[in-house]
């Protein structure tokens, strides 16, 4: 059958321009996203601090659980949040193991100025030598690198710089103290690494069950911690984009392809009826799409790689990816794209074929001039079907209140919901119809043949809809779980502070001693693991005049080191009360058994697990934290000002704005070619179903209708799909969004802001009239007797 | 001669219960090999079901249809094709041809979808009796709605069946084209011996047949031989009294 898909195809350029272009951006948004998905897999940072060194010994950055399945065990490792340290005894078992030559033993802690501080014993690591004055040997003096910009003499932080380095690195500055002073300015007693000389030195042996070896390019995973971390987000945020992409391009090209085989049922029933057996027919669409997507495949995924690059910078701009984690590139998401396209077009092919090629020829050429009216018990099923599965879904996503599990659920609500309406299409808009009949009539020419021609073919009027509802309801969904989430979150803590400043960049200490403050809490973000599972946890020394988490159960009166608070959230998760003992890891690993001394509910505004700053404070990587001030408002941010010029003041209710604004634009780019995706999909059909209609509006030209009433009736007919697809989109997102708040807020009434619900409608509306009216400018440019009487 | 086709009894019912409609009622009609029979009727008599039912592209209620030795009903839709496309010949009114091949690939169109290979010296006759030699690289759009006919007779013709079915095939064309079609389709039937049955609403055309049947209320209400068109149009006009 090939033959004939090829010479349909060329003969036929036009028809399958949309499907081509459908077919073009899939293939792009998914090379793109696998591409993103396969730097989460494999991707790795060179180092550049641990250079110089081939082997390092640091600490297990994971935590591992042995789970036991029965008759095998199987160990599962989750990464933690902060830098695991190691204990300082093990250099010296590293010196004694055979074949070391030389151990080189790193702390690590962060400066003031956004420096990273080391001691001058571990310069070899990278190694950075003196090109100007001399190492550090005292407390008080350091050692700049060369992009610093200080000179010997000049100060930083309190110390003098005496030195200035040959080297820089790349990512980061670097201040080296003196070994001792380094020491006691980390913690006592522990490393952050070690350099083991020479190369290929096995010492795996000695720093068993303590440590672990790196070398290659392990080492830029210790080195940058925050790589790894941006990594894992990639394969969750990558896998859900490709996830998603690829179920809406599924949707939109069924769609397309359903209308240009609508286009030409007329000939396909005449090959039915000629010689053609309906295994024949579906290998004459398949064939179609396979080539179809073929073609727009292979430019597709060339665009896709360029849509790569694109999504890394925009991510890395956005913080969301660390600028040393380079892309991935391998052909693989460039072949899984076409294939994937090919695969989706083949799918849908098959789809929008079935029911052609089973129809008896007789049938189908009678049908070909009419639409007939019912609607196959199969897609009647389908459709049911997944109405059905869309209840569930959103009955279990109403039930989730972990993000992780919700976000991806929620976009596969969104789209199951979809999916029905498109399903079950005909007769909503048959339904819809016989509503929007009655104030159509108000326009005598326009309203009238608007009505007859959408009540005559239903089925192109859904085929309309359905593209047009999926925008809408993905759109919405995705804007305004970021706003739903947001705002129950600053409600809560706005609401649960009390301090009225957030001030950050200067310490805890010297704001205290500031006039017009009247108490000062340090609040340190960080996560931790229970079991596997990750908390995001706050560390602060609870005090009413700054914080009120609302404690339920319980009390925060005597909370110390020992003691944690549970979010409502966590509580039930854990199945935890006030009075039980719970064991945690620590951000950089410690484990710590503290007692839960009480269950709070602002959970969104703060963090789901609450510590004692005292205990968190030893075990993160930046000890400087957020301070909560409390004191009038307008007298300490003058004071402050003075005071200590270096600090950020914030009044607190802006602060949680700006806390909630970088997450959701990470989420707004990614979906946001999603929603791209999906417009262009609009345009698409909205612009085939009018190109195919030339005939018919030559006709009515011709029988007296004039120009403009003719746009009128386009218009009325693009408007009235436009509302149902409006409503039935937004209510779409609506369940999506109630059963997503019921979960992750407690409330199901999600917060939609009014103007940007409105201007997503405008949008929406104003893509499809024009996406109506100048194709049909085009048609009607034509003298109608010569358009009547082009052939088909 | 022999029959080529042969109906007994043959109803068709659309709908069901109370909606019901009878296209079809107890048609039993034989036709023999060779001829060229014309049927005729009102609109609304069956006569488009009646071809449909004979020719295999529906099946009948109940009756049986039988093309040579075959009986049809019982035969899934995968052989009802296959017997088509080596068997039967259609022209319809209109929309006859695949608008992306070309003259030659639309009349080969039923052995390609066999798997067969074109006979060369019969595809020639076949090219050369309808008049289109020297059009067989055009493409459908290139051509009038006669030359457009005169592709859908040869690739009826092409596959030698057994029977050519024509529904209205004269029916969208002008008064002089409609006649030179007509004269190809009495030339098939006596220069080739090609069995032909047509359904038409236009006595001049029923003229050029052997036998005229007449369909009023699906039901044979008549038949006439060696008709000419006003014997012809003067029976449908009592035809349509009937029925009013």
């Amino acid at each position: 059958m090939i033959w004939l898909s090829l010479k349909t195809l060329r003969h036929r350029k036009a028809a399958f321009a949309g499907a081509f272009a459908a077919l073009l951006c899939a293939a792009a948004l998914v090379c793109a996203c696998l591409m993103l998905l396969e730097t989460g897999l494999r991707g790795t940072v060179s180092p550049e601090r641990y250079a110089g060194t081939p082997v390092l010994v640091a600490g297990d950055q994971n935590v591992r659980v042995t789970i036991d399945k029965g008759d095998k065990t199987k160990v599962k490792a989750k990464p933690l949040a902060e830098r695991v340290w190691i204990p300082a005894e093990l250099a010296a078992g590293l010196r004694k193991a055979p074949g070391v030559e030389r151990v080189v033993t790193e702390v690590t802690f962060p400066v003031a100025g956004g420096f990273v501080g080391h001691g001058w014993e571990s310069a070899a690591l990278t190694p950075f030598t003196i090109a100007a004055g001399r190492a550090p040997s005292a407390a008080g003096e350091v050692v700049v690198d060369a992009a610093s910009g200080l000179g010997v003499g000049s100060e930083l932080a309190g110390h003098r710089v005496v030195g200035v380095t040959a080297q820089a690195l790349p990512s980061r500055r670097t201040v080296f103290f003196s070994t001792d002073e380094a020491r006691t300015l980390a913690r006592p007693g522990m490393l952050t690494a070690i350099g083991v000389f020479p190369a290929g030195v096995d010492v795996a042996k000695a720093v068993a069950g303590k440590a672990l070896v790196y070398t290659g390019d392990e080492r830029g995973a210790i080195e940058f911690l925050g790589a790894e971390n941006a990594r894992v987000k990639l394969i969750s945020l990558g896998g859900a984009l490709t996830g998603t992409s690829l179920l809406v391009a599924i949707l939109v090209v069924v769609g397309t392809f359903a209308l240009s085989i609508q286009q030409r049922q007329r000939e396909l029933a005449l090959m039915r009826a000629v010689a053609a057996t309906p295994g024949q027919v579906r290998k004459l669409l398949g064939g179609e799409a396979l080539m179809v997507s073929l073609a727009a495949g292979l430019p597709g995924a060339g665009l896709g790689i360029g849509l790569g690059f694109w999504l890394r910078s925009k991510f890395v701009e956005l913080g969301a990816m660390p600028a040393n984690l380079e892309l991935v590139l391998s052909p693989f998401p460039a072949v899984a794209a076409v294939l994937a396209t090919m695969l989706a077009a083949w799918a849908a092919a098959r789809v929008s074929a079935h029911r052609t090629a089973r129809i008896r020829p007789v049938e189908a050429l009678g049908e070909a001039a009419i639409e007939r009216g019912g609607l196959p018990w199969a897609r009647l099923g389908a459709g049911v079907a997944c109405a059905g599965g869309g209840v569930a879904l959103t009955i279990v996503l109403s039930t989730l209140q972990v993000e992780a599990a919700s976000s991806p659920v929620t976009m596969l609500t969104a789209l199951l919901w979809c999916v029905a309406v498109t399903l079950l299409g005909p007769p909503l808009a048959r339904l819809a119809v016989a509503v929007l009949s009655v104030p159509l009539r108000a326009s005598r020419v326009g309203g009238h043949l608007a009505t007859r021609n959408l009540r005559a073919s239903s089925r192109r009027m859904s085929s309309v809809i359905s593209p047009v509802s999926l925008m809408v309801a993905m759109t919405c969904t995705i804007l305004f779980v970021q706003t739903t989430m947001g705002h129950a979150a600053e409600q809560e803590a706005a609401a649960g502070t009390r301090a009225a400043l957030v001030v950050t960049g200067a310490p805890a200490a010297a704001v205290r001693e500031v006039p017009g403050v009247s108490a000062v809490t340090e609040v340190l973000r960080t996560s931790v693991r229970i079991g596997l599972d990750k908390y995001g946890t706050q560390g602060l020394n609870p005090d009413p005049r700054t914080v009120d988490l609302d404690v339920t159960t319980g009390s925060l009166k005597g909370f110390g080191p020992g003691s944690v608070a549970l979010s409502r959230v966590a509580a039930a998760r854990l199945e935890a009360k006030v009075g039980d003992k719970i064991a945690i890891t620590l951000g950089d690993g410690t484990p710590v058994s503290v007692t839960v001394a009480a269950i709070y509910a602002r959970g969104l505004g703060f963090a789901e697990l609450t510590l004692a700053h005292d205990l968190v404070v030893k075990h993160v990587d930046n000890p400087m934290g957020t301070l909560l001030v409390a004191g009038d408002a307008a007298v300490v941010t003058e004071t402050l000002k003075t005071a200590l010029p270096q600090a950020t003041v914030l009044p607190s209710a802006e602060a949680w704005e700006k806390a909630g604004a970088q997450n959701a634009e990470i989420n707004y780019v990614a979906m946001g070619l999603i929603i791209a995706f999906t417009a262009i999909a609009v345009v698409n059909t909205l612009a085939m179903s009018t190109a195919d209609r030339s005939r018919e509006l030559a006709l009515l030209r011709l029988v007296g209708t004039t120009r403009r009433q003719v746009m009128g009736m386009l218009r009325m007919e693009t408007l009235s799909s436009v509302l149902v697809a409006v409503v039935s989109g937004s209510l779409i997102a609506l369940v999506t969004l109630a059963a997503f708040g019921a979960g992750m807020t407690g409330s199901a009434i999600p917060h939609v802001p009014p103007l940007t619900y409105a201007a997503v409608v405008a949008a929406v509306t104003a893509l499809a009239l024009l996406a109506t009216v100048l194709p049909a400018r085009l048609a009607l440019r034509e003298r109608p007797a010569e358009a009547l009487g082009a052939r088909e | 001669m022999t029959d080529v086709v042969r109906l007994e009894a043959v109803s068709k019912v659309y709908g069901k219960g109370q909606g019901a409609v009878a296209a079809l009622r107890e048609v039993s009609v034989a036709i023999p090999s060779g001829s060229f029979t014309a049927v005729m009727g009102p609109s609304g008599s069956g006569k488009s079901t009646f071809l449909h039912c004979a020719a295999g592209l529906d099946v009948p209620s109940s009756g049986s249809v039988r093309l040579g030795g075959t009986e049809l009903s019982g035969l899934s839709e995968n052989r009802l094709t296959e017997l088509r496309r080596q068997r039967i010949g259609f022209v319809f009114q209109s929309f006859n041809l695949v608008g992306s091949l070309t003259v030659l690939e639309n009349i080969t169109l039923p052995l390609r979808l066999a798997g067969a290979k074109a006979d060369r010296g019969w595809l020639e006759e076949v090219v050369r009796r309808v008049g289109l030699e020297g059009r067989t690289g055009h493409r459908p759009a290139q051509l009038s709605g006669g030359q457009q006919q005169r592709v859908a007779i040869a690739r009826a013709l092409v596959t030698r069946p057994e029977v050519v079915f024509g529904d209205e095939p004269t029916g969208a064309l002008d008064t002089m084209t409609a006649r030179d079609v007509l004269r190809l389709l009495r030339e098939v039937v006596e220069g080739m011996g090609q069995t032909v049955v047509m359904v038409t609403h236009d006595p001049v055309a029923a003229s050029y047949a052997d036998t005229v049947l007449f369909l009023a209320d699906g039901r044979i209400v008549d038949s006439m031989t060696a008709p000419t068109s006003d014997k012809v149009a003067e029976r449908m006009t009592r035809l349509g009294a009937w029925t009013r």
